[in-house]
């Protein structure tokens, strides 16, 4: 009895626990069909998104950059391009595609050897990144690369392209500083202008005509909605969105003139603009030294961009519109036209150059002249460009009239030049040296300032405003480069830039007159007398602007020029030209060949007729 | 022996579930064959319905035997498998550096699997004839070291996720087999102490939590735990020695209680400072894979997405993306549940988890139901082995359980695996039809 009791009591704790057991089963099933409901009707929206993100890859079709042509283009011509775009691709991955870190690497490795990339370099890279980013791996791949990529998927998993065309700067060095350069987005750059449509994978203009006019050039880009597998193989492409070329830009520049000043520099440091006066369009404008854009803008060739930034002789600088200097003699056109704007009889007095003057004051000043000139009334000294008699006749005019024309010129401002970076010129005041220099303004700063010297800093891009001024009667007009916006095929005419004044200066026709004749007299016979030959009659002023380095703590000199041709003839057909050379020999000697050689081609192009 | 008659009471409901199961199981690894770029199928379907076909006839087999002769060669057959196991292990050809396999040429077996059948029967035998004296402490002994040879013959393979799963069976045949629930839980107490403390911590750390409270400095600092624990052992000591000689119902709620936690807390002590930063770290990517987005928590993270995004209809037959276009990992075997619920979606997977809930449950009926002792035992173990597999698996693939690489029985491919599970089944059909017979 009590056996069986035992075998039932034992049953019974048998099946307790069988219940138990059915019991935790059930619960462990239904916490399996929670978990269920959870990830596949709660949160069904979430992962179908991420399903979806894992198998599309949008890949970014790039707009077509827009091209630029010199003044010359016609529509349907042969026309000279200054800046194109070539196809090509670039090589690319993300890190956050590969299972390992170890995969990673060992497909990184192969694809650097590959494309002949430094790995550390990617490394370092893929590392400063979000694993999401996609990271370039080389640039500027031909085709037959990424054929090699695609036929072996399983060496290069999870390396991708993409089309990327390469802007080709079609004349190298000769545009540089005009047309500048494009290079990636830079993270500042990203910031402030993400909210206007700017990718962080985007070039963008850095520098000169691509950066000013980035917003026409760019155009905007389309998409490829990839789908692809795990091994990145891709299974089924569509386009997203057709991308949208960018404009076209034709520039008021002329090739065979861009060229001819190009050459002219040589290997000298300086600069030139040409310029047309009656509207303000830029025929040439060229720094020196200068830089390769193709080279610059290849992520492959960062070394080469660094070596240029890092160069004294600073490559980057556009030096026609961010390198300031004494205007020197030419800054004598202005002096004249104070005086004979004060006082019309300037025009006929004479000074006496024994190759010096004399300050009388509380201690006697000597000023130099640079020869011996004898007797010259106005015109002969500016032909002769003597500074005696410019110390004189600033003297009797006076800083407050001097200075007050200089103003009416906007050599105290920037000249509006469709460029970036432009540098405001400088002329000082009475109250600024007061303030800056802690003394009143003394005789001695008029005499300098008659001839250019002392304080004043100028812009080669101001000082040939100021001629075009000169030439244009008194009515000077913004300096730009761009003519023309057209449509990414060329056909339609998007804008006609119009000229813009930038001021009028009353100036009476005797001044003007007195200041071209005292020009073309120094062509005649004066220190640019080098371009009597010319077949066209120019005039002109040079200048020898003497700067102390600081740095260096020496004096150099550096040559100016700046002309106009033909004289004599209607404003609508005069060209201004701008030349200065750093460290060149006086005016006469280095600035003066450079302006005889443009204003010969210029001539032979049919500029004068 | 039985008669002819008996054969009517096979378990049709059982087989058919089954079949069912395994003709899903087959379509899926039919579809995670499916290469979208190659337009070809790997063709291992075909491989599985073969191994179904021949798992199919051991099952018939299994039947025609008594269950009870099981019990009789226990031993025999537990042994043979430890040493065909421990010959694999020394022996077998290395696959991903694992030696589980013994190659026949064209086919290779894994002995581990058959091994959880072998431990299930030996345990039985044991636990049945100890039935009376389970209520003993001493007499977890034995079955503790049946298990823990496998255990670590199969760790030395090294195949943590196999070894692991013979752990619950113990417990659940100790449980059924009427051990003191006291002792195991105290038991499983004392492990959860000494792997959460050390895993909390490391977590903490890793993941580059801030603040710290009473506890976590308490847990942090190593020669306080000492002495907790020995302060709790000398307490449990004591009240131990006091209740010896005066019996005393309150003593043993005080000396049970601090002998578990000082145990726990002292293994504790010893994984924190034993195990190297990063073997913890490894446990942490176990349990919270997003730590770690590369490596073993890759794959949860994708698997969740798979079935996240099967929704409540699924993609379609051939259609799941995280699965076709190879997002989703080892498809066919260990994630194969997170193809049906990416194609076929919530639907899909509530009715597979229905079917698997059926085998699972007519098991526990079988059990209940058997005649003797050692069939109820028998039925049992081999319940949890379904069980466990299928809370595991899934529990896995779904993101609420570790990484360990357990197949979905019936469904992954599999030759062992599957063949196991239809003898377990086979066995189970077998307990059923004598129920009958006295």
């Amino acid at each position: 009895m009590s056996q069986t009791s035992l075998k039932t009591r034992m049953l019974e704790a048998f099946r307790a626990r069988m219940y138990v057991f059915s019991s935790i089963v059930a619960i462990m099933f239904l916490v399996l069909v929670i978990q269920l409901i959870n990830l596949q009707l709660i949160h069904g929206g979430e992962y179908k998104s991420k399903s979806r993100s894992n198998m599309e890859s949008y890949v970014p079709i790039p707009a077509s950059r827009g091209v630029l042509y010199d003044r010359t283009y016609k529509q349907g011509g042969e026309n000279v391009v200054v800046v194109s775009n070539r196809p090509s691709f670039n090589i690319t991955t993300k890190a956050d595609k590969f299972a390992t870190e170890k995969e990673l690497y060992t497909v990184l490795k192969a694809i650097c050897r590959l494309l002949e990339v430094d790995f550390r370099d990617i490394k370092k890279d893929i590392k400063s990144k979000n694993s999401w980013e996609r990271v370039i791996i080389k640039e500027d791949v031909g085709f037959d690369t990424v054929v090699k990529i695609a036929s072996n998927q399983h060496i290069f998993a999870h390396i991708d392209w993409e089309d990327a065309p390469v802007r080709v700067y079609n004349f190298s060095n000769m545009f540089s500083h005009l047309v500048g350069y494009i290079g990636s987005i830079s993270k500042k750059e990203y910031k402030r202008l993400r909210s206007k449509g700017y990718k962080r994978y985007q070039k963008i203009g850095k520098t000169g005509i691509e950066k000013k006019y980035d917003d026409l050039l760019r155009g905007k880009d389309g998409f490829v909605r990839r789908i692809v597998d795990v091994r990145n193989r891709t299974e089924g492409e569509e386009v997203g969105l057709h991308p949208l070329a960018g404009n076209n830009l034709i520039l008021t520049v002329d090739y065979e003139i861009q060229k001819a000043s190009y050459e002219a520099m040589g290997e000298m440091k300086g600069s030139v603009v040409v310029l047309k006066p009656s509207t303000g369009e830029v025929l040439a404008l060229v720094s020196k030294p200068d830089f390769n854009p193709n080279q610059v803008i290849s992520k492959n060739n960062y070394k080469i961009f660094k070596e240029l930034y890092n160069n004294k002789n600073k490559p980057f600088l556009n030096r026609v519109i961010q390198a300031k200097y004494p205007p020197a003699s030419t800054f004598k056109l202005l002096t004249a036209i104070a005086a004979l704007e004060t006082e019309k009889t300037y025009a006929s007095k004479r000074y006496y150059c024994p190759g010096k003057w004399v300050l009388k004051g509380y201690t006697d000043k000597d000023f130099y002249c640079y020869g011996v000139h004898g007797s010259n009334d106005l015109h002969w000294a500016i032909a002769r460009s003597c500074s005696v008699y410019f110390y004189q006749l600033g003297y009797k005019t006076g800083p407050t009239s001097i200075l007050k024309y200089a103003n009416y010129f906007g050599l105290g401002e920037r000249t509006g030049i469709d460029l970036p970076g432009e540098v405001a010129s400088f002329i000082p005041s009475k109250k600024w040296k007061l303030k800056e220099k802690g003394h009143s303004w003394y005789d001695g700063d008029t005499i300098n300032l008659s001839i250019g010297q002392g304080f004043l800093a100028i812009t080669p891009i101001a000082i040939a405003n100021f001629v075009a001024g000169i030439v244009n009667n008194g009515i000077v007009y913004s300096p730009k480069l761009v003519k023309e916006i057209r449509s990414p095929d060329n056909k339609k005419l998007v804008r006609h830039f119009e000229r813009e004044k930038m001021r009028e200066i009353p100036l009476s026709p005797f001044t003007l007159n007195t200041v071209k004749q005292g020009m073309r007299m120094s062509v005649l016979n004066g220190t640019s007398i080098r371009l009597r030959s010319l077949k066209v009659p120019a005039a002109g002023k040079t200048g020898t602007a003497q700067t102390r380095s600081k740095r260096l703590d020496k004096y150099s000199q550096h040559a100016w020029f700046v002309g106009f041709a033909p004289f004599g003839g209607a404003p609508e057909n005069s060209v201004v030209v701008a030349v200065i050379v750093e460290y060149g020999i006086a005016g006469a000697a280095t600035a003066v060949p450079v302006a005889e050689k443009i204003f010969t081609t210029m001539y032979n192009q049919g500029y004068f007729k | 022996m039985i008669g002819k008659d008996s054969m009517y009471k096979i378990d049709y409901l059982l087989v058919g579930v089954v079949v069912l199961i395994v003709a899903i199981g087959t379509l899926m690894i039919y579809s995670g064959g499916f290469d979208p770029v190659d337009k070809i199928n790997n063709g291992i379907y075909r491989k599985q319905l073969l191994w179904f076909v021949f798992g199919f006839i051991i099952m018939i087999g299994m039947t025609i035997i008594n269950y009870q002769q099981l019990g009789d060669y226990s031993l025999h057959i537990y042994g043979i498998l430890i040493v065909v196991l421990l010959f694999t292990t020394i022996f077998g050809s290395p696959i991903r550096n694992t030696r589980a396999w013994l190659s026949f040429g064209f086919f290779s077996i894994q002995p581990s699997e058959f091994m959880k059948l072998g431990l299930v029967i030996v345990l039985g035998k044991f636990l049945e004839l100890r039935e009376r004296d389970m209520r003993h402490f001493r007499e977890l002994l034995i079955p503790s070291l049946l298990t823990l040879v496998p255990i670590i013959i199969v760790i030395m393979q090294p195949d943590f996720g196999t070894s692991v799963i013979f752990i619950p069976i113990l417990f659940t045949m100790l449980f059924v087999g009427g051990a003191d629930v006291t002792h195991l839980f105290s038991i499983i107490a004392i492990a959860a102490i000494a792997l959460i403390v050390p895993m909390i911590l490391t977590y903490r750390e890793w993941a580059g939590a801030e603040g710290s409270n009473f506890l976590l400095d308490f847990f942090k600092d190593v020669n306080m735990l000492f002495i907790v624990s020995g302060g709790l052992l000398f307490i449990s000591l004591v009240s131990f020695l006091v209740h010896f000689f005066f019996p005393n119902k309150i003593l043993r709620k005080v000396y049970v209680p601090s002998i578990v936690v000082s145990l726990g807390l002292f293994s504790s002590v010893l994984i924190q400072t034993l195990f190297k930063e990063y073997q913890k770290q490894r446990i942490i990517v176990f349990l919270n894979p997003d730590l770690d987005p590369h490596a073993s928590g890759y794959n949860i993270i994708q698997s969740k997405i798979a079935i996240g995004s099967g929704g409540f209809f699924g993609k379609g037959f051939l259609k799941g993306t995280q699965s076709q276009l190879g997002f989703l990992p080892e498809k066919t075997s260990d994630f194969i549940f997170s193809v049906v619920a990416e194609e076929w979606g919530f639907l899909g997977s509530i009715v597979l988890i229905i079917l698997l809930g059926i085998v699972v449950f007519r098991g526990i009926q079988i059990a209940v139901e058997a005649k003797d002792k050692f069939g109820a035992l028998v039925a049992s173990g081999i319940t949890s082995i379904f069980f466990f597999h299928i809370l595991i698996n899934i529990g896995m693939v779904i993101g609420i359980m570790p990484v360990t690489g357990l197949p979905l029985c019936f469904v992954s491919y599999g030759g062992s695996n599957l063949i196991m599970s239809m003898i377990g089944i086979g066995i189970l059909i077998n307990i059923r039809m004598r129920k009958f017979v006295y």
